[in-house]
Protein backbone atom coordinates (compact mmCIF):
# COMPACT_ATOMS: atom_id res chain seq x y z
CA UNK A 1 0.00 0.00 0.00
CA UNK A 2 2.76 2.27 0.90
CA UNK A 3 6.41 1.79 0.33
CA UNK A 4 9.01 3.31 1.20
CA UNK A 5 12.72 3.34 -0.92
CA UNK A 6 15.68 4.09 0.92
CA UNK A 7 13.84 7.46 1.83
CA UNK A 8 15.30 10.21 3.96
CA UNK A 9 12.69 12.80 6.01
CA UNK A 10 13.50 15.78 7.83
CA UNK A 11 13.60 19.49 7.27
CA UNK A 12 16.80 20.73 6.59
CA UNK A 13 19.00 17.58 8.16
CA UNK A 14 17.72 14.15 7.82
CA UNK A 15 15.59 13.19 10.92
CA UNK A 16 14.35 9.85 10.10
CA UNK A 17 15.82 7.41 7.10
CA UNK A 18 13.83 4.53 5.91
CA UNK A 19 15.91 2.00 3.53
CA UNK A 20 13.25 -0.59 2.75
CA UNK A 21 9.84 -0.68 4.18
CA UNK A 22 6.39 -1.62 3.04
CA UNK A 23 3.16 -0.68 4.99
CA UNK A 24 0.05 -3.46 3.60
CA UNK A 25 -3.81 -2.98 3.88
CA UNK A 26 -5.37 -4.44 6.43
CA UNK A 27 -2.90 -3.49 9.11
CA UNK A 28 -2.64 -1.01 11.64
CA UNK A 29 0.79 0.47 12.71
CA UNK A 30 1.58 2.56 15.59
CA UNK A 31 4.64 5.05 15.03
CA UNK A 32 6.77 5.83 17.96
CA UNK A 33 9.31 7.91 18.98
CA UNK A 34 10.61 10.18 21.36
CA UNK A 35 9.40 13.65 21.03
CA UNK A 36 10.98 15.66 18.18
CA UNK A 37 12.26 12.56 16.21
CA UNK A 38 10.18 13.60 13.30
CA UNK A 39 6.88 11.65 13.54
CA UNK A 40 4.84 14.81 12.32
CA UNK A 41 7.59 15.41 9.80
CA UNK A 42 7.36 11.50 8.36
CA UNK A 43 3.45 11.73 8.60
CA UNK A 44 3.28 15.07 6.65
CA UNK A 45 5.87 13.65 4.16
CA UNK A 46 3.49 10.42 3.26
CA UNK A 47 -0.01 12.88 2.85
CA UNK A 48 2.44 15.37 0.46
CA UNK A 49 2.81 18.57 2.84
CA UNK A 50 6.43 17.80 2.88
CA UNK A 51 8.87 16.77 0.27
CA UNK A 52 11.13 13.71 0.55
CA UNK A 53 14.77 14.91 1.17
CA UNK A 54 15.86 11.75 -0.79
CA UNK A 55 14.76 8.28 -2.14
CA UNK A 56 11.45 7.53 -3.20
CA UNK A 57 7.77 6.59 -1.41
CA UNK A 58 5.09 4.70 -3.67
CA UNK A 59 1.44 4.90 -2.77
CA UNK A 60 0.04 1.75 -4.86
CA UNK A 61 2.58 1.50 -6.70
CA UNK A 62 2.74 4.99 -7.96
CA UNK A 63 5.36 7.57 -6.75
CA UNK A 64 3.37 9.60 -4.12
CA UNK A 65 4.77 13.06 -6.29
CA UNK A 66 3.26 12.35 -9.19
CA UNK A 67 -0.52 12.12 -7.33
CA UNK A 68 -2.93 15.57 -8.23
CA UNK A 69 -4.28 17.06 -4.72
CA UNK A 70 -7.46 15.42 -5.52
CA UNK A 71 -6.07 12.30 -6.57
CA UNK A 72 -3.93 11.84 -3.35
CA UNK A 73 -7.12 13.14 -1.11
CA UNK A 74 -8.80 9.88 -2.78
CA UNK A 75 -5.60 7.49 -1.44
CA UNK A 76 -5.34 9.17 1.86
CA UNK A 77 -7.33 10.31 4.78
CA UNK A 78 -5.49 12.30 7.77
CA UNK A 79 -7.14 13.33 10.82
CA UNK A 80 -5.18 15.78 12.83
CA UNK A 81 -4.89 15.42 16.61
CA UNK A 82 -7.54 17.39 17.47
CA UNK A 83 -10.39 18.80 16.15
CA UNK A 84 -11.96 21.90 17.66
CA UNK A 85 -14.96 21.45 16.53
CA UNK A 86 -16.43 24.62 13.81
CA UNK A 87 -19.56 26.61 14.97
CA UNK A 88 -22.79 25.98 13.37
CA UNK A 89 -21.21 23.25 11.59
CA UNK A 90 -22.81 19.95 12.40
CA UNK A 91 -21.57 16.46 12.58
CA UNK A 92 -23.09 15.15 9.65
CA UNK A 93 -21.92 18.01 7.71
CA UNK A 94 -18.65 18.07 8.32
CA UNK A 95 -18.11 14.16 7.72
CA UNK A 96 -19.93 15.07 4.37
CA UNK A 97 -16.90 17.29 4.18
CA UNK A 98 -14.74 13.99 3.80
CA UNK A 99 -16.50 13.45 0.02
CA UNK A 100 -14.93 16.63 -0.92
CA UNK A 101 -12.19 14.97 -3.48
CA UNK A 102 -15.36 13.27 -5.56
CA UNK A 103 -17.81 16.00 -5.37
CA UNK A 104 -18.43 18.01 -8.30
CA UNK A 105 -17.63 21.98 -8.47
CA UNK A 106 -20.38 23.08 -6.65
CA UNK A 107 -20.42 19.95 -3.82
CA UNK A 108 -23.37 18.33 -4.47
CA UNK A 109 -23.63 14.78 -2.80
CA UNK A 110 -24.61 12.18 -5.14
CA UNK A 111 -26.05 8.63 -4.11
CA UNK A 112 -22.79 7.20 -3.80
CA UNK A 113 -21.60 9.92 -1.14
CA UNK A 114 -24.70 9.62 1.12
CA UNK A 115 -24.12 6.23 1.18
CA UNK A 116 -20.39 6.56 2.48
CA UNK A 117 -21.45 9.30 4.96
CA UNK A 118 -24.05 6.63 5.52
CA UNK A 119 -21.80 4.07 6.38
CA UNK A 120 -18.93 6.15 8.52
CA UNK A 121 -21.82 6.84 10.45
CA UNK A 122 -23.23 3.45 11.12
CA UNK A 123 -18.89 1.86 11.81
CA UNK A 124 -18.93 4.45 14.57
CA UNK A 125 -22.66 4.56 15.84
CA UNK A 126 -22.90 8.25 15.64
CA UNK A 127 -26.63 8.58 14.02
CA UNK A 128 -28.00 9.42 17.23
CA UNK A 129 -26.04 12.86 17.09
CA UNK A 130 -25.73 13.39 13.58
CA UNK A 131 -27.53 17.01 13.81
CA UNK A 132 -25.69 18.44 16.79
CA UNK A 133 -23.00 21.11 16.25
CA UNK A 134 -19.31 20.15 15.85
CA UNK A 135 -18.44 22.60 18.58
CA UNK A 136 -20.96 21.62 21.31
CA UNK A 137 -19.34 17.60 21.05
CA UNK A 138 -16.83 16.40 23.80
CA UNK A 139 -12.67 16.00 22.81
CA UNK A 140 -13.51 12.34 22.70
CA UNK A 141 -16.61 12.58 20.24
CA UNK A 142 -15.19 15.09 18.31
CA UNK A 143 -12.52 12.36 17.66
CA UNK A 144 -14.79 9.87 16.16
CA UNK A 145 -16.62 12.46 14.28
CA UNK A 146 -13.04 13.56 12.42
CA UNK A 147 -12.46 9.84 12.10
CA UNK A 148 -15.82 9.33 10.40
CA UNK A 149 -15.00 12.15 8.16
CA UNK A 150 -11.50 10.18 7.36
CA UNK A 151 -14.07 6.86 6.58
CA UNK A 152 -16.11 8.95 4.73
CA UNK A 153 -13.36 9.63 2.00
CA UNK A 154 -13.20 6.06 1.38
CA UNK A 155 -10.22 6.14 1.23
CA UNK A 156 -7.19 2.97 1.20
CA UNK A 157 -4.94 4.34 3.89
CA UNK A 158 -5.89 6.29 6.71
CA UNK A 159 -3.14 8.52 8.66
CA UNK A 160 -3.68 10.10 12.07
CA UNK A 161 -1.24 12.04 14.03
CA UNK A 162 -1.18 11.34 18.03
CA UNK A 163 -5.12 10.50 17.74
CA UNK A 164 -4.80 9.82 21.51
CA UNK A 165 -3.00 12.68 22.48
CA UNK A 166 -6.31 14.95 24.28
CA UNK A 167 -8.24 11.49 25.29
CA UNK A 168 -8.26 10.40 28.79
CA UNK A 169 -7.00 6.45 28.93
CA UNK A 170 -10.75 4.81 28.88
CA UNK A 171 -10.97 7.07 24.81
CA UNK A 172 -7.64 6.24 24.54
CA UNK A 173 -8.03 2.52 25.24
CA UNK A 174 -11.48 2.51 23.13
CA UNK A 175 -10.09 4.92 20.29
CA UNK A 176 -7.30 2.04 19.65
CA UNK A 177 -9.33 -0.62 19.96
CA UNK A 178 -11.81 1.15 17.62
CA UNK A 179 -8.93 1.70 14.45
CA UNK A 180 -7.62 -1.61 15.33
CA UNK A 181 -11.26 -2.88 13.84
CA UNK A 182 -11.49 -0.50 10.88
CA UNK A 183 -8.45 -1.49 10.02
CA UNK A 184 -9.19 -5.46 9.84
CA UNK A 185 -12.69 -4.91 8.90
CA UNK A 186 -12.48 -2.76 6.27
CA UNK A 187 -9.01 -3.65 4.79
CA UNK A 188 -7.48 -0.13 5.32
CA UNK A 189 -3.67 0.79 6.01
CA UNK A 190 -4.05 3.09 8.85
CA UNK A 191 -0.82 4.41 10.34
CA UNK A 192 -1.00 7.15 13.53
CA UNK A 193 1.78 8.26 15.55
CA UNK A 194 1.12 7.78 19.81
CA UNK A 195 2.69 7.90 22.70
CA UNK A 196 0.77 5.04 24.44
CA UNK A 197 3.44 2.23 24.17
CA UNK A 198 1.77 0.11 26.83
CA UNK A 199 -1.79 0.10 25.03
CA UNK A 200 0.00 -1.01 21.56
CA UNK A 201 1.53 -3.53 22.91
CA UNK A 202 -1.27 -5.35 24.81
CA UNK A 203 -3.63 -4.57 21.64
CA UNK A 204 -0.15 -6.51 20.05
CA UNK A 205 -0.38 -3.22 17.43
CA UNK A 206 3.02 -3.26 15.11
CA UNK A 207 4.62 -0.82 15.48
CA UNK A 208 7.23 1.19 13.64
CA UNK A 209 9.54 2.88 15.79
CA UNK A 210 12.21 5.46 15.19
CA UNK A 211 15.22 4.43 16.83
CA UNK A 212 17.47 7.42 18.64
CA UNK A 213 20.60 6.27 18.02
CA UNK A 214 21.12 5.77 14.08
CA UNK A 215 18.03 7.73 12.94
CA UNK A 216 16.45 4.47 11.13
CA UNK A 217 12.69 3.52 11.20
CA UNK A 218 11.71 0.21 10.93
CA UNK A 219 9.13 -1.99 11.21
CA UNK A 220 9.27 -4.23 14.45
CA UNK A 221 8.62 -7.82 15.35
CA UNK A 222 4.99 -8.09 16.96
CA UNK A 223 6.82 -9.69 19.48
CA UNK A 224 8.94 -7.13 20.49
CA UNK A 225 9.27 -6.38 24.48
CA UNK A 226 8.24 -3.16 26.08
CA UNK A 227 12.22 -3.08 27.47
CA UNK A 228 13.17 -3.00 23.53
CA UNK A 229 10.95 -0.65 22.46
CA UNK A 230 12.23 1.98 25.26
CA UNK A 231 15.78 1.19 24.19
CA UNK A 232 15.54 1.37 20.99
CA UNK A 233 13.23 4.44 20.42
CA UNK A 234 13.81 6.31 23.49
CA UNK A 235 17.40 5.45 24.21
CA UNK A 236 16.34 4.48 28.19
CA UNK A 237 18.35 1.42 29.32
CA UNK A 238 16.06 -0.77 31.70
CA UNK B 1 -35.25 17.80 7.48
CA UNK B 2 -36.42 19.64 9.97
CA UNK B 3 -33.60 22.10 9.25
CA UNK B 4 -34.31 21.89 5.71
CA UNK B 5 -38.00 22.93 6.48
CA UNK B 6 -36.68 26.28 8.64
CA UNK B 7 -34.50 27.29 6.21
CA UNK B 8 -37.05 27.18 3.54
CA UNK B 9 -39.90 28.98 5.53
CA UNK B 10 -37.10 31.45 6.64
CA UNK B 11 -36.19 32.54 2.88
CA UNK B 12 -39.80 32.96 2.49
CA UNK B 13 -40.49 35.13 5.42
CA UNK B 14 -36.76 37.08 4.52
CA UNK B 15 -37.82 37.55 0.84
CA UNK B 16 -41.64 38.82 2.38
CA UNK B 17 -39.49 41.57 4.62
CA UNK B 18 -37.55 42.29 1.52
CA UNK B 19 -40.66 43.20 -0.38
CA UNK B 20 -42.44 45.18 2.17
CA UNK B 21 -38.79 47.30 2.82
CA UNK B 22 -38.73 47.83 -1.34
CA UNK B 23 -42.37 48.62 -1.23
CA UNK B 24 -41.26 51.07 2.38
CA UNK B 25 -38.87 52.27 0.46
CA UNK B 26 -40.69 53.33 -2.78
CA UNK B 27 -42.94 55.21 -0.88
CA UNK B 28 -40.88 56.76 1.60
CA UNK B 29 -39.73 60.28 -0.07
CA UNK B 30 -41.02 63.43 0.22
CA UNK B 31 -42.63 63.52 -3.09
CA UNK B 32 -45.53 61.22 -2.76
CA UNK B 33 -45.11 58.83 -6.16
CA UNK B 34 -48.14 56.96 -6.62
CA UNK B 35 -47.88 52.93 -7.93
CA UNK B 36 -49.19 53.88 -11.03
CA UNK B 37 -46.34 56.86 -11.54
CA UNK B 38 -43.88 54.05 -10.96
CA UNK B 39 -45.42 51.76 -12.95
CA UNK B 40 -45.70 54.23 -16.15
CA UNK B 41 -41.89 55.16 -15.31
CA UNK B 42 -41.02 52.39 -16.61
CA UNK B 43 -43.41 51.02 -19.24
CA UNK B 44 -45.02 54.33 -20.51
CA UNK B 45 -42.50 56.87 -19.71
CA UNK B 46 -43.85 60.43 -20.19
CA UNK B 47 -40.75 62.81 -19.27
CA UNK B 48 -43.31 66.02 -19.21
CA UNK B 49 -44.83 63.81 -15.80
CA UNK B 50 -42.65 65.47 -13.15
CA UNK B 51 -43.76 62.00 -10.69
CA UNK B 52 -42.39 59.53 -13.73
CA UNK B 53 -39.59 61.93 -14.39
CA UNK B 54 -38.04 61.40 -10.52
CA UNK B 55 -39.36 57.99 -10.37
CA UNK B 56 -37.37 57.17 -13.41
CA UNK B 57 -34.47 59.09 -12.64
CA UNK B 58 -34.46 58.96 -9.00
CA UNK B 59 -36.09 56.72 -6.64
CA UNK B 60 -35.96 53.37 -9.30
CA UNK B 61 -31.86 53.91 -9.09
CA UNK B 62 -31.44 54.45 -6.07
CA UNK B 63 -33.81 51.51 -4.40
CA UNK B 64 -31.35 49.23 -7.17
CA UNK B 65 -28.15 50.51 -5.93
CA UNK B 66 -29.79 49.73 -1.74
CA UNK B 67 -30.54 46.48 -2.55
CA UNK B 68 -27.30 45.47 -4.86
CA UNK B 69 -24.82 47.35 -2.52
CA UNK B 70 -26.02 45.55 0.40
CA UNK B 71 -25.94 42.18 -0.63
CA UNK B 72 -22.84 42.42 -2.87
CA UNK B 73 -21.10 43.97 0.73
CA UNK B 74 -22.66 41.06 2.79
CA UNK B 75 -21.52 38.97 0.44
CA UNK B 76 -18.00 40.19 -0.02
CA UNK B 77 -17.96 40.46 4.00
CA UNK B 78 -19.50 36.71 4.07
CA UNK B 79 -16.23 35.15 1.47
CA UNK B 80 -13.68 37.97 3.43
CA UNK B 81 -14.74 36.25 6.76
CA UNK B 82 -14.34 32.41 6.13
CA UNK B 83 -11.04 33.32 4.02
CA UNK B 84 -9.72 34.71 7.14
CA UNK B 85 -11.68 32.65 9.21
CA UNK B 86 -12.42 35.62 11.34
CA UNK B 87 -15.82 36.79 12.35
CA UNK B 88 -14.90 40.57 12.38
CA UNK B 89 -13.39 40.34 8.72
CA UNK B 90 -14.90 42.83 5.84
CA UNK B 91 -14.60 44.59 3.11
CA UNK B 92 -14.59 47.53 4.97
CA UNK B 93 -12.12 46.68 8.26
CA UNK B 94 -9.39 45.15 5.99
CA UNK B 95 -9.11 48.05 4.24
CA UNK B 96 -9.98 47.10 0.68
CA UNK B 97 -12.74 50.13 0.63
CA UNK B 98 -9.96 52.15 1.12
CA UNK B 99 -8.00 50.86 -1.56
CA UNK B 100 -11.31 51.80 -3.49
CA UNK B 101 -10.97 55.25 -1.57
CA UNK B 102 -7.50 55.79 -2.32
CA UNK B 103 -7.63 55.03 -6.20
CA UNK B 104 -11.14 56.92 -6.74
CA UNK B 105 -9.40 60.04 -4.87
CA UNK B 106 -6.81 59.96 -7.07
CA UNK B 107 -8.39 59.61 -10.14
CA UNK B 108 -11.06 62.50 -8.91
CA UNK B 109 -8.48 64.99 -7.98
CA UNK B 110 -5.50 64.39 -10.95
CA UNK B 111 -8.49 65.79 -13.33
CA UNK B 112 -7.12 64.02 -16.10
CA UNK B 113 -10.71 63.66 -18.19
CA UNK B 114 -9.98 59.93 -18.98
CA UNK B 115 -10.69 59.30 -15.20
CA UNK B 116 -13.63 61.27 -14.75
CA UNK B 117 -16.04 58.94 -17.31
CA UNK B 118 -18.21 56.30 -15.18
CA UNK B 119 -15.43 53.54 -16.78
CA UNK B 120 -12.59 55.35 -15.37
CA UNK B 121 -14.32 55.51 -11.99
CA UNK B 122 -14.92 51.94 -11.95
CA UNK B 123 -11.75 51.02 -13.59
CA UNK B 124 -9.53 52.62 -10.41
CA UNK B 125 -12.14 51.73 -7.66
CA UNK B 126 -11.78 47.83 -9.02
CA UNK B 127 -7.97 48.26 -9.06
CA UNK B 128 -7.79 50.02 -5.79
CA UNK B 129 -10.00 47.16 -3.83
CA UNK B 130 -7.69 44.25 -5.42
CA UNK B 131 -4.98 46.39 -4.79
CA UNK B 132 -5.37 46.76 -1.27
CA UNK B 133 -7.24 43.06 -1.16
CA UNK B 134 -3.46 41.41 -2.37
CA UNK B 135 -1.47 43.76 0.24
CA UNK B 136 -4.07 42.34 2.96
CA UNK B 137 -4.07 38.74 1.60
CA UNK B 138 0.07 38.78 1.82
CA UNK B 139 0.12 40.08 5.51
CA UNK B 140 -2.43 37.27 6.41
CA UNK B 141 0.33 34.62 5.24
CA UNK B 142 2.82 36.35 7.59
CA UNK B 143 0.30 37.07 10.52
CA UNK B 144 -1.93 34.42 12.02
CA UNK B 145 -3.39 36.54 14.91
CA UNK B 146 -7.09 37.71 14.12
CA UNK B 147 -6.88 40.50 16.07
CA UNK B 148 -3.32 41.91 14.67
CA UNK B 149 -4.84 41.33 10.76
CA UNK B 150 -7.38 43.85 11.82
CA UNK B 151 -5.37 46.11 13.30
CA UNK B 152 -3.44 45.82 9.77
CA UNK B 153 -6.90 46.62 8.02
CA UNK B 154 -7.74 49.67 10.33
CA UNK B 155 -3.92 51.14 10.32
CA UNK B 156 -3.89 50.69 6.14
CA UNK B 157 -7.37 52.89 6.25
CA UNK B 158 -5.79 55.28 8.13
CA UNK B 159 -2.58 55.38 6.43
CA UNK B 160 -5.00 55.81 3.18
CA UNK B 161 -7.05 59.01 4.96
CA UNK B 162 -3.55 60.40 5.60
CA UNK B 163 -2.29 59.68 1.56
CA UNK B 164 -5.96 61.10 0.95
CA UNK B 165 -5.46 64.16 2.51
CA UNK B 166 -2.12 64.74 1.39
CA UNK B 167 -4.12 64.49 -2.09
CA UNK B 168 -6.79 67.04 -1.34
CA UNK B 169 -4.40 69.74 -0.74
CA UNK B 170 -3.41 69.74 -4.07
CA UNK B 171 -6.93 69.48 -5.42
CA UNK B 172 -9.23 72.36 -6.79
CA UNK B 173 -12.04 73.38 -4.79
CA UNK B 174 -14.70 71.91 -7.03
CA UNK B 175 -12.63 68.38 -6.98
CA UNK B 176 -12.37 68.76 -3.23
CA UNK B 177 -16.34 68.92 -2.51
CA UNK B 178 -17.29 66.11 -5.28
CA UNK B 179 -14.94 64.03 -3.41
CA UNK B 180 -16.59 64.97 -0.20
CA UNK B 181 -19.47 64.26 -1.11
CA UNK B 182 -18.68 61.02 -2.31
CA UNK B 183 -16.84 59.95 0.88
CA UNK B 184 -20.13 60.36 2.78
CA UNK B 185 -21.72 57.12 0.88
CA UNK B 186 -24.72 57.69 -1.38
CA UNK B 187 -27.08 55.64 -3.06
CA UNK B 188 -28.51 58.59 -5.14
CA UNK B 189 -25.69 59.23 -7.04
CA UNK B 190 -25.93 56.65 -9.06
CA UNK B 191 -28.08 57.44 -12.79
CA UNK B 192 -30.44 55.65 -14.72
CA UNK B 193 -27.50 54.54 -17.61
CA UNK B 194 -25.30 53.24 -14.95
CA UNK B 195 -27.71 50.96 -13.82
CA UNK B 196 -27.15 48.10 -16.51
CA UNK B 197 -23.40 48.05 -15.89
CA UNK B 198 -23.93 47.74 -12.44
CA UNK B 199 -26.10 44.59 -12.41
CA UNK B 200 -24.00 42.90 -14.71
CA UNK B 201 -20.97 43.26 -12.63
CA UNK B 202 -23.09 42.55 -9.75
CA UNK B 203 -24.83 39.51 -11.24
CA UNK B 204 -21.60 38.05 -12.31
CA UNK B 205 -19.67 38.56 -8.67
CA UNK B 206 -23.25 35.95 -7.75
CA UNK B 207 -22.39 33.70 -10.61
CA UNK B 208 -18.26 33.57 -9.74
CA UNK B 209 -19.12 33.18 -5.50
CA UNK B 210 -21.00 29.99 -6.89
CA UNK B 211 -17.81 28.49 -7.38
CA UNK B 212 -16.61 29.01 -3.95
CA UNK B 213 -19.18 27.23 -2.12
CA UNK B 214 -17.35 24.29 -1.90
CA UNK B 215 -13.84 25.53 -0.99
CA UNK B 216 -15.05 27.66 1.33
CA UNK B 217 -17.50 25.29 2.93
CA UNK B 218 -14.26 22.79 3.22
CA UNK B 219 -12.26 25.62 4.26
CA UNK B 220 -13.96 26.49 7.41
CA UNK B 221 -11.77 23.70 9.02
CA UNK B 222 -8.96 25.03 8.40
CA UNK B 223 -6.08 25.42 5.92
CA UNK B 224 -4.15 22.59 6.37
CA UNK B 225 -7.11 19.87 6.22
CA UNK B 226 -8.40 21.56 3.02
CA UNK B 227 -5.39 20.90 1.82
CA UNK B 228 -5.45 17.49 2.27
CA UNK B 229 -9.25 17.26 0.78
CA UNK B 230 -7.41 18.39 -2.39
CA UNK B 231 -8.60 21.94 -2.46
CA UNK B 232 -6.14 24.23 -4.37
CA UNK B 233 -5.92 27.19 -1.29
CA UNK B 234 -3.67 29.51 -3.18
CA UNK B 235 -5.96 29.63 -5.74
CA UNK B 236 -9.24 29.99 -3.60
CA UNK B 237 -7.80 33.09 -1.86
CA UNK B 238 -7.00 34.66 -5.43
CA UNK B 239 -10.38 34.02 -6.16
CA UNK B 240 -12.12 35.02 -2.83
CA UNK B 241 -10.00 38.25 -3.08
CA UNK B 242 -10.73 39.21 -6.26
CA UNK B 243 -14.40 38.68 -6.26
CA UNK B 244 -14.52 40.55 -2.95
CA UNK B 245 -12.51 43.35 -4.28
CA UNK B 246 -14.94 43.17 -7.55
CA UNK B 247 -18.22 43.60 -4.87
CA UNK B 248 -16.57 46.09 -2.76
CA UNK B 249 -14.72 48.14 -5.81
CA UNK B 250 -17.91 48.44 -7.68
CA UNK B 251 -20.02 49.26 -4.73
CA UNK B 252 -17.57 51.70 -3.61
CA UNK B 253 -16.97 53.50 -6.96
CA UNK B 254 -20.62 54.58 -6.80
CA UNK B 255 -21.92 54.65 -2.89
CA UNK B 256 -18.57 55.87 -1.52
CA UNK B 257 -17.18 53.60 1.53
CA UNK B 258 -20.45 52.35 2.67
CA UNK B 259 -19.28 50.88 6.83
CA UNK B 260 -20.04 47.94 8.71
CA UNK B 261 -22.84 46.30 6.19
CA UNK B 262 -20.23 43.78 5.15
CA UNK B 263 -19.55 43.15 8.83
CA UNK B 264 -22.48 42.68 10.83
CA UNK B 265 -24.95 41.14 8.30
CA UNK B 266 -22.89 37.77 7.38
CA UNK B 267 -22.46 37.46 11.01
CA UNK B 268 -26.56 38.09 11.66
CA UNK B 269 -27.18 35.69 8.76
CA UNK B 270 -25.12 32.50 9.98
CA UNK B 271 -26.56 33.42 13.42
CA UNK B 272 -30.02 33.49 12.14
CA UNK B 273 -29.34 30.21 10.11
CA UNK B 274 -27.10 28.61 12.36
CA UNK B 275 -24.89 27.05 9.47
CA UNK B 276 -21.94 26.85 7.49
CA UNK B 277 -23.18 25.68 4.24
CA UNK B 278 -22.06 28.60 1.92
CA UNK B 279 -24.83 28.03 -0.61
CA UNK B 280 -27.00 29.35 2.35
CA UNK B 281 -25.66 31.82 3.66
CA UNK B 282 -25.17 33.26 -0.01
CA UNK B 283 -28.94 33.45 -0.04
CA UNK B 284 -29.08 34.63 3.20
CA UNK B 285 -26.55 37.54 3.27
CA UNK B 286 -27.95 38.26 -0.22
CA UNK B 287 -31.70 38.42 1.16
CA UNK B 288 -30.51 40.20 4.68
CA UNK B 289 -28.39 42.49 3.15
CA UNK B 290 -30.51 43.91 0.57
CA UNK B 291 -33.00 44.19 3.24
CA UNK B 292 -30.72 46.14 5.52
CA UNK B 293 -29.46 48.82 3.64
CA UNK B 294 -32.89 49.44 1.47
CA UNK B 295 -34.53 49.81 5.13
CA UNK B 296 -31.43 52.15 6.40
CA UNK B 297 -32.55 54.00 2.83
CA UNK B 298 -35.98 54.57 3.42
CA UNK B 299 -35.57 55.40 7.14
CA UNK B 300 -32.63 58.17 5.23
CA UNK B 301 -34.93 58.88 2.35
CA UNK B 302 -38.14 59.66 5.13
CA UNK B 303 -35.59 61.70 7.45
CA UNK B 304 -34.98 63.86 4.37
CA UNK B 305 -37.54 66.52 4.71
CA UNK B 306 -35.55 67.30 8.05
CA UNK B 307 -32.12 66.14 7.52
CA UNK B 308 -29.53 64.82 5.51
CA UNK B 309 -28.00 61.81 6.75
CA UNK B 310 -25.49 60.16 4.75
CA UNK B 311 -25.74 56.27 4.42
CA UNK B 312 -22.26 55.61 5.83
CA UNK B 313 -22.90 57.62 8.81
CA UNK B 314 -26.50 56.00 9.30
CA UNK B 315 -24.63 52.16 9.03
CA UNK B 316 -22.38 52.88 11.24
CA UNK B 317 -24.64 54.19 13.98
CA UNK B 318 -25.75 50.77 13.83
CA UNK B 319 -23.08 48.49 12.64
CA UNK B 320 -20.48 49.86 15.42
CA UNK B 321 -22.73 48.80 18.53
CA UNK B 322 -23.30 45.69 17.01
CA UNK B 323 -19.76 45.10 15.95
CA UNK B 324 -19.29 45.66 19.80
CA UNK B 325 -22.23 43.28 20.92
CA UNK B 326 -20.65 40.52 18.59
CA UNK B 327 -17.09 40.61 20.38
CA UNK B 328 -18.36 40.94 23.62
CA UNK B 329 -20.46 37.69 22.78
CA UNK B 330 -17.50 35.96 21.47
CA UNK B 331 -15.13 36.63 24.42
CA UNK B 332 -17.80 34.83 26.51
Amino acid sequence: MIRFNKCEIGYKSVLIRIPELNLSAGTIYALIGANGSGKSTLLNTIINKKSLLGGELFIDSKNHTTFSAKDLAQKIAYVESKFDGVEYLTVEEYISLGRTPYTDAFGRLGEKDNQAILKAMEILNLHSFKEKFTLNLSDGERQLVAIARALAQTTPIIILDEPTAFLDYGNRIKLIQLLSKIALEEQKCIVFSSHDIDLCLNSSIQMLIVNQQNKTMELCPSAISKKEVLANGFGIKC
Amino acid sequence: MITKKRNLFLYFVLFLILILSIVGHLFSGQIAISFSDYWDSIFHFDPENTNQLIAREFRIPRLTMAIIAGAGLSISGMLMQTLFNNPLAGPYVLGINSGSSLFVAFTMMTGLSFFQSDFGIITSALIGALVFGFIILGFSLFVKSHISLLLIGLMLGSFTGALISVLQTFSSAQELKSFTIWTMGSLQHVQLNQLPIISIIFILGIGLSLFLIKPLNVLVLGEKSSEILGIHIKTIRIATISITAIFAGIITAFCGPIAFVGLAVPNIVRTVFKTQSHGKLIIGNLLIGATFLVISDAVIQYLEQWIQLPINAFTSIIGAPLLILIVLKRLK
